[in-house]
């Protein structure tokens, strides 16, 4: 056995190498859970927890619309982000998150998180000096014009049956305001072109946009979601 | 030092303690039980005093009121120089502390110690156990964070269910009808006086007898316990073939309980402190309550029973178990002690340890409950979506916004309440997995007054794509004999 004072000075150097040590393995972090939840504010990890499961944990691959794309970030405008956030956005499945609407999030959490989406992903002259067309709807569509639009600008990806968007199923759960986004800003993390990139060398227009929608939404049934359709 | 000396005889004149002492210290035990197997009771025993010292210091700072408890924890823990390492060192000396006083139990168990003239040091070993489990009960309750706050709340409800006098005994619990400031300082006391001065007691009494009875021989098999014989046996064995306590067995038990204090400090340095976690406020229902690694497999049990066994298995369980465990050396008292002659007691005890191993091990993840942030914190796996058609997409939305992800794991992440969702299209058809969402069955509620029939289209469209690449989809097998009928009949009407 060690001799007492041999013992005695080990557990003094223990004892001072430690109290250095706020940085020790065991030294506890200031965890989430520790904060009243409606306090917490961090970007990230509001992110994490209510968004990312449908919209990508970087805001991209997600099912749902990829937030993390720059395009879509300069496309639309805070107070639109703030309304869908926490009232949900009807004929989709956003659900609304504000405490009001039945959610579990409070204004300054979801302003937190607009902002957070702001910072972390929008990207200065993104749109290459061009003009993009309105987010919101501006004028009245023509689903005739639009499916001739269709047809020279979409068709040819949308004709395969596997990127079949004119289903009534499909059209069932998305609005004409999502439809509208992915035609404008595109979905780059799974090769879906943008405004531009449609036809290479003539991007769409605002009326061309607003026609394609009006198309769409002309195809969408009172019945949708039959089983045994053989066509989706 | 020769004044040393002198004052040394004069405490000594008064105090006679050297022949005592002298005599625990070099009573003769049993060559063979100079073993590590017998290291387990002296390391309980420092553990227990590791407790007293880092629970008084821990006493200085800890203000037992229900609205400082907590924060006082968290001054502790980052304001206060070395604050998170007592209380590390509190909170890994209580794991340790209980896992030592199990093991100790299992070997006096499985080595027939218990049996005469030993009963009474085996039965206060019982309380001591008991003691200890209630040690950390209490220890969690002072924690006051959200995890005490619920168990508590489990605790009174437990209590509630005493017929008759439930309900005086969770208002003595918990002083007065809800948690809160007297319910603190009643455990205060509980954790702080009550408890630890009947344990410095009993375990006294404990050790007491160890020293008067002498320590357990090894166990032979053959050597059978008569009450008759066993007394001249044993002196025999000490007398001429034993070997003095000190030094021949004690240094195996002081290196032992140095490793284990080592142990605690190793744990509490790389661990740290137990939370605390969030506050204990009930508005706060964004929380996931557990109680401590010990009581898990409780946790794990009651989830699993059907609710009408609860109040049986709650009420009467803990009355047979403590009753057969303070039965057992009355029972047993003479005969074997070799557990190669003791069949029935190997089971026992590892049907008992693998029991509880599994209890525990299922509370860690508890499979029964569900995960209420999945649908919106767990992401849909890229990968299930890369090739996946606008359809099959809003397909895994509705899967994540109707929550069935609280449930259902994809990707092993998710809920685990029902079955993984994987490979869910290899085992049931496109019928089959609609029916079943409209319906429920099984444990599924039915969802089919919630789900308008597009969400469940696309929500079984995507089901349907969820199958390893090589294996392909189930299939009616009706489907085709239909479809080639309609083909044959509708060819017929046309001619």
């Amino acid at each position: 056995m060690m001799p007492p004072p041999i013992l005695v000075s080990a557990a003094c150097v223990f004892i001072l190498l430690l109290s250095g040590c706020n940085d020790a393995p065991g030294y506890p972090k200031t965890s989430a859970e520790v904060l009243r939840p409606q306090d917490q504010l961090s970007f990230d990890i509001l992110y994490r927890q209510n968004c990312s499961a449908c919209h990508g944990a970087d805001g991209q691959n997600g099912a749902a619309i990829d937030l993390g794309n720059p395009e879509y970030q300069a496309l639309v405008d805070d107070r639109s982000l703030r309304k869908w956030i926490s009232g949900g956005m009807p004929g989709t499945q956003m659900p609304a998150f504000a405490i009001s609407m039945g959610g579990t999030l409070t204004d300054s959490q979801i302003d937190a998180i607009v902002l957070g989406m702001r910072n972390t992903w929008s990207q200065r002259a993104v749109l290459g000096g061009r003009n993009a067309p309105p987010y919101a709807q501006d004028q009245k569509g023509d689903a005739l014009r639009g499916k001739e639009q269709y047809n020279t600008d979409c068709a040819s990806c949308h004709r395969a049956s596997k990127q079949q968007v004119t289903s009534p199923d499909y059209l069932a759960l998305v609005s004409d305001q999502a439809l509208r986004s992915i035609i404008i800003a595109g979905r780059p993390d799974i090769g879906h072109p943008d405004w531009r990139g449609d036809k290479p060398g003539s991007p769409l227009s605002a009326q061309d946009v607003t026609d394609i929608v009006a198309y769409l939404g002309s195809s969408r049934s009172a019945t949708p979601g039959q089983p045994y359709r053989r066509d989706r | 030092m020769h004044r040393i000396k002198e004052i040394y005889k004069w405490l000594e004149a008064r105090l006679q303690l050297e022949g005592p002492l002298k005599d625990a210290a070099l009573h003769p035990v049993p060559r063979n039980t100079a073993s590590w197997w017998y290291v387990f009771g002296s390391a309980a025993f420092t553990l227990l005093f590791l407790q007293i010292v880092t629970g008084i210091l821990l006493a200085l700072v800890y203000v037992p009121s229900a609205g400082e408890a907590w924060s006082s924890l968290n001054v502790l823990n980052h304001q206060l120089e070395l604050g998170w390492f007592l209380r590390a060192m509190h909170g890994w000396g209580s794991n340790f502390m209980v896992a030592v006083v199990l093991v100790h139990m299992a070997q006096v168990f499985m080595f027939g110690s218990y049996k005469y003239p030993r009963e009474l040091t085996w039965v206060l070993g019982v309380f001591l156990l008991l003691m200890t489990l209630g040690m950390a009960f209490t220890g969690q309750v002072l924690r006051f964070d959200q995890d005490a706050y619920w168990g508590l709340g489990i605790g009174a409800s437990i209590t509630s269910r005493i017929p008759i006098v439930g309900g005086s005994l969770v208002h003595l619990l918990l002083g007065g009808p809800i948690i809160a400031g007297a319910t603190l300082s009643r455990f205060f006391a509980l954790h702080v006086f009550v408890v630890p001065g009947s344990m410095l007691l009993f375990a006294s009494l404990h050790v007491w007898m160890v020293l008067k009875l002498g320590i357990n021989e090894w166990p032979m098999p053959g050597r059978i316990v008569r009450r008759s014989t066993y007394l001249q046996e044993y002196h025999d064995l000490t007398h001429k073939e034993g070997a003095p306590f000190v030094p021949v067995a004690f240094w195996k038990d002081v290196i032992f309980s140095g490793a284990v204090i080592a142990a605690v400090a190793v744990c509490a340095f790389v661990f740290g402190p137990y939370g605390p976690s969030g506050q204990p406020d009930p508005n706060i229902v964004q929380t996931v309550p557990k109680p401590d690694f010990f009581f898990l497999w409780i946790y794990a049990a009651l989830a699993y029973l059907p609710p009408s066994m609860e109040t049986p298995f709650i009420l009467i369980a803990p009355v047979i178990g403590i009753a057969i465990l303070l039965g057992l050396p009355f029972y047993a008292s003479e005969g074997e002690k070799s557990w190669y002659r003791r069949p029935v007691a190997v089971i026992v005890l590892c049907t008992v340890a693998i029991s509880w191993g599994v209890l525990t091990h299922l509370a860690t993840f508890t499979p029964w409950s569900p995960h209420m942030n999945a649908w919106s914190g767990d992401p849909v796996p890229p990968r299930y979506l890369h090739d996946a058609t606008p359809l099959v997409r809003q397909g895994a939305v509705v899967f994540q916004s109707k929550q069935c992800r609280n449930c259902h794991a994809v990707g092993g992440v998710g809920g685990q309440r029902g079955p993984t969702l994987d490979s869910i299209a290899t085992r049931m058809t496109e019928d089959q997995m609609i029916r079943q969402v409209l319906q429920g069955g099984g444990n599924m509620p039915a969802y089919g007054k919630n789900l308008p029939p597009p969400e469940v289209t696309a929500l079984v469209t995507f089901l349907e794509t969820l199958h390893p690449p090589n294996e392909p989809p189930a299939v009616d097998g009706s489907q085709k004999e239909v479809q080639t009928s309609q083909i044959v009949a509708s060819s017929g009407s046309k001619k």
